[in-house]
């Protein structure tokens, strides 16, 4: 066996590499003395996971044929939302766990901690490769419980953190009951759970089957925090353990939204299906847009304000998958790249506690941390040359060219009301003086600060040259259900 | 050098200008140094572009591509060159003039506001020279993220609550109006580039040009039309020199070359098919200036009183711009290149009067025209400009707008730019006469030597450029008339 042919074997099996990395990595930081030690290994497991998603988007959104057959030989499915959600979430898993250090620290539970958001990570793309309804359900409720439990850990320093993982829970819990009822009806219907016969079925029974789609899409809407089922997360962001709410608005909402698309994309492949499944989206976008607007523009935390206005932004998100088009699910790609990215950036940077007003003057205690920031909180406006741009462009462009003008309309009111909440906060991190002595517990210089940076670089740089990123993104549009593009 | 490298220099001088600005804040005279020397640099690019467009140089860069066929990309047009060399001429004088305000008022940040006003120009500059409308957009978006930190700059209560009035009206209009009427110019024609004779086809209906001539207008909220106008006052907040930036060199001035632009570049020859949307928004301009004019009247504040005085210009620009002949074009043209000059002028006399007496209201000003007769001689000349007196530049524009506007068979337009310069007499005239033959006040300086040279030479160089633009109307006209021929 050749050097060439064991890389093309391990090729060939990037989903799985990229799956089980984090899945062996998470026992093996629990098992690490030391937080930091953990902290790299997961940081390492997140890298190999990256490198063989990275690839396998890469093959598959330029080439299709080889990768698709050897993931479909493993019972799993590989479509165009998969494969770029795929290469997102390992990509900003890596960033996060650089950044892991400086949240975990050396807290006696931090192995723990770095293993359960592996075990997260591994669920994620677990969503966005899995083959059938059942892996589905079963990586999002892994997700869900992991992040629960890392949200929890923060309790020995916050008793509160203890509260927020609970919210998360119970919500965790509402969706895997949909979500397992609407497995059941749309197999009844459609005569299997696999994704390639949704594919290619026809549905005996449209109405059960209709029914089935809308209780799952409702269940990932309320897991990626999607208004009005968001009521979870304002206490979870504002409670939960830093890391976990970073983990999720970060990943954690992409990977849901993600797999929210996948469902959707089978269904738009039933004509039966198609027009109920984008009236529901679209209800559900438009209230999105409009109730995390509104909070976001009232909250008071940072991190609520993220939460709140993540939401509104996975509304654009569950617009553009509402035409059923490939042009519409390029743009909700887009949009939801531009989301994570922000989302991270915000986030990462963020002070803790997140107070609004502990933005007061932060730019001039953490120069840098706050660059990420207003790059991000400018990407959530929708400001020129920046990622957040291009998602609105296309999402417009796309909502214009199928005659949606009331759906660009809800992208002009997302992006008129970040106007509101983003220019606040940045108008507090530059031109207000702390009115109270404000500790300093991130240091600019400190290393978390660099995967943020990065972020907000990647935000501007594809802003201004988004060749790659709409080719990989169009790409996925147009195999939506895994034909070779 | 080649044109092409002529307009990089003259986009990068203000950048340079801010980079500086915020690389070197102390010393101060190493700082002041430096802001004169790059607004020298930016001038002198402005007049070798100038010179390379006169001769007929042709010069398109393009720095991105961040849509599908669509650059952020920079051209030579003769509306961008004539922008150019104003601001960076205005500019010019203004940096000399700022960095003796700022030692005179002892301002304990002078480095950010030279930074911000740097960046303001940059982006007024490129939003002159942008190719297309997404750069087009781009700039302006830049431009407002620009300003805004001038308007907070002083960082008490009324200057947040200002700064967020400026913020959220210039944007919102931009991603509310503006924005969408891109986007809708590009599903209908497939390209944003400018060109002279437009850019919608026989296929676009009446309808739709008149819907998006209102979107693109009043989504360019720097020209200040209303309701998109509470920006303007509410940058009577910044300090002397940063509403001097805002309301004389760049900001309104920019909105009205930005509806050009849009008016000549993108509805050219079927400007004439919108003609109920236009003659609506003309109506608004009409009542607009008269309206400004008249709260300008009871504004004792100097700074507040031209910000609505120039709102009353810059729906003077509005006008002329939508009469969808030549002629209304060049008058309103040479209305942006007339009101800059003697904006311009009037903030920085009033900037030199607060420093030197610590005087912002109207009726304070009894007077101090014999006291400082170099500054107050150059407001009364900038003053008799904006009020449109012949022979000064403003009455050409004035003239060439009422003729545009009979020719148009708008009369009653006519009528209310007459109207309005009438109410900007009223404003103006009286505060001048006042200011000249009023009894001057004892002990009105805050130090026995009044004025230094560098505060009132910028505002008398300006009142001379105000003035001397009553020789370079037919000059500009030849200049510009390669977008009407273009047109044709």
């Amino acid at each position: 066996m050749t050097i060439a042919s064991i890389l093309e074997l391990l090729r060939n099996n990037a989903a799985l590499i990229a799956v089980l990395a984090p899945f062996i990595g998470a026992p093996l930081c629990a098992l690490m003395p030391a937080g930091r030690w953990a902290s790299l290994l997961a940081m390492l497991a997140a890298l190999i996971a990256a490198i063989a998603a990275g690839d396998l988007a890469l093959r598959a959104l330029s080439a299709g044929a080889a990768p698709i057959a050897a993931m479909n030989a493993l019972g799993l499915r590989l479509d165009g939302v998969g494969a770029f959600a795929g290469a997102l979430i390992a990509g900003l898993a890596t960033l996060v766990s650089i950044a892991m250090p400086a949240f975990i620290g050396r807290r006696a539970s931090a192995p723990y901690e770095a293993g359960l958001f592996l075990i997260a990570l591994s669920a994620w793309l677990g969503l966005a490769y899995a083959g059938d309804l059942v892996t589905l359900f079963i990586a999002a409720q892994i997700s869900t419980l992991a992040l629960a439990a890392l949200g929890a850990l923060g309790a020995s320093a916050d008793r509160a953190a203890a509260s927020g993982a609970y919210r998360q829970l119970i919500a965790g819990a509402i969706a895997g009951a949909l979500m397992l009822i609407g497995a059941a009806l749309v197999a009844r219907a459609s005569g299997g759970t696999a994704f390639d016969a949704l594919a290619e079925a026809r549905v005996a029974a449209p109405g059960a089957a209709s029914i089935g789609y809308g209780l799952m899409i409702a269940a990932f809407a309320l897991l990626a925090g999607v208004a009005p089922l968001h009521a979870w997360m304002g206490g979870y962001f504002s409670r939960a353990a830093s890391f976990a709410t970073l983990a999720f608005a970060a990943i954690g909402a992409a990977a849901q939204l993600a797999a929210l698309g996948r469902i959707c994309a089978y269904a738009f492949a039933s004509p039966e299906l198609g027009e109920g499944v984008s009236r529901a989206l679209l209800a559900l976008g438009l209230v999105s847009v409009a109730f995390g607007s509104i909070q976001a523009i009232g909250a008071r935390d940072v991190r609520r304000l993220a939460a709140y206005a993540g939401a509104a932004q996975a509304g654009c998100v569950l617009i553009a998958f509402a035409m059923g088009s490939p042009a519409g699910f390029s743009a909700g790609l887009v949009q939801i790249f531009a989301l994570s990215a922000a989302a991270l950036a915000l986030t990462m940077a963020a002070p803790v506690p997140g107070a609004i007003t502990a933005l007061d003057g932060f730019a001039r205690r953490a120069p840098f941390a706050s660059i990420a920031m207003t790059i991000g909180a400018l990407s959530l406006m929708g400001a020129p040359l920046t990622i957040g741009f291009l998602g609105r462009w296309r999402l417009i462009e796309a909502g214009v060219g199928g005659g949606w003008w009331w759906a660009a309309g809800a992208v002009i009111v997302a992006s008129l009301s970040a106007v509101f909440y983003c220019g606040r906060l940045i108008e507090r991190l530059y031109f207000r003086r702390a009115s109270v002595a404000q500790t300093n517990p991130h240091d600019p210089w400190r290393i978390f600060t660099i995967p943020a940076l990065l972020c907000a670089a990647a935000a501007v740089l594809l802003g201004v040259d988004p060749a790659i990123l709409l080719a990989a993104a169009d790409a996925s549009g147009r195999f939506l259900t895994g034909a070779a593009p | 050098m080649t044109p092409s490298a002529l307009l990089l220099l003259c986009l990068g001088a203000p950048l340079l200008q801010a980079l500086a600005a915020a690389i070197a804040p102390r010393p101060p005279g190493l700082r002041d140094s430096l802001q004169i020397l790059m607004s020298i640099l930016f001038f002198t690019a402005a007049c070798l572009v100038f010179n390379a467009a006169r001769g007929g140089g042709v010069a398109r860069i393009v720095l991105a591509r961040p849509l599908p066929h669509v650059d952020l990309a920079f051209a030579l047009e003769p509306l961008g060159v004539l922008m150019a060399l104003v601001i960076s001429g205005l500019g010019l004088a203004h940096s000399f003039h700022s960095a003796a305000y700022f030692r005179a008022v002892g301002e304990p940040a002078p480095a950010r506001v030279q930074a911000f006003m740097a960046l303001t120009s940059f982006a007024a500059v490129a939003l002159s020279f942008s190719a297309n409308l997404f750069t087009f957009f781009v700039s302006y978006q830049a431009l407002i993220l620009a300003s805004f930190p001038l308007v907070a700059h002083g960082g008490d209560e009324e200057a947040r609550r200002a700064a967020g009035v400026y913020l959220a009206t210039l944007l919102a209009a931009s991603i509310g109006l503006l924005l969408p009427a891109i986007v809708w110019t590009y599903a209908l024609t497939e390209r944003l580039e400018f060109h002279a004779g437009g850019l919608f086809d026989a296929e676009v209906s009446p309808l739709t040009l008149n819907i998006l001539l209102v979107l693109f207008v009043l989504g360019v909220a720097a020209i200040a039309l209303p309701p998109v106008h509470r920006w303007l006052p509410s940058s009577s907040v910044a300090p002397y020199p940063a509403a001097a930036m805002i309301q004389g060199v760049a900001v309104t001035n920019v909105g009205g070359v930005g509806v050009l632009k849009i008016t000549t570049y993108v509805f050219g020859a079927r400007l004439s098919e919108a003609w109920i949307g236009a003659q609506g928004l003309i109506v608004l301009a009409g009542a607009a200036m008269c309206v400004a004019a008249l709260i300008a009247l009871s504004k004792q504040d100097l700074r507040e009183r031209l910000s609505y005085s120039m709102m009353a210009q810059s729906a003077a620009v509005a006008m002329g711009a939508l009469i969808a002949l030549p002629t209304g074009t060049f008058a309103a043209a040479l209305q942006i290149v007339a009101q800059a000059c003697a904006a311009t002028t009037l903030a920085m006399a009033a900037a030199t009067i607060h420093a030197a007496t610590g005087r912002t209201r109207a009726a304070d000003l009894e007077g101090i025209g014999r006291l400082m007769p170099w500054t107050f001689a150059s407001f009364a000349l900038a003053a008799a400009s904006l009020i449109g007196m012949p022979p000064f530049s403003g009455a050409w524009a004035k003239l060439w707008l009422i003729t545009a506007a009979a020719d148009a068979g708008y009369l009653w337009a006519g009528g209310l730019a007459a109207l309005a310069a009438v109410l900007t007499f009223a404003h103006w005239g009286p505060l001048a006469a006042i200011g000249l033959v009023g009894r001057a006040p004892a002990d009105a300086f805050k130090r026995p030597d009044g004025a230094s040279i560098l505060l009132v030479a910028p505002a008398i160089l300006a009142a001379i450029a105000t003035a001397s633009l009553l020789f370079l109307a037919d000059p500009i006209a030849n200049f510009l008339s390669t977008i009407w021929r273009g047109a044709r």
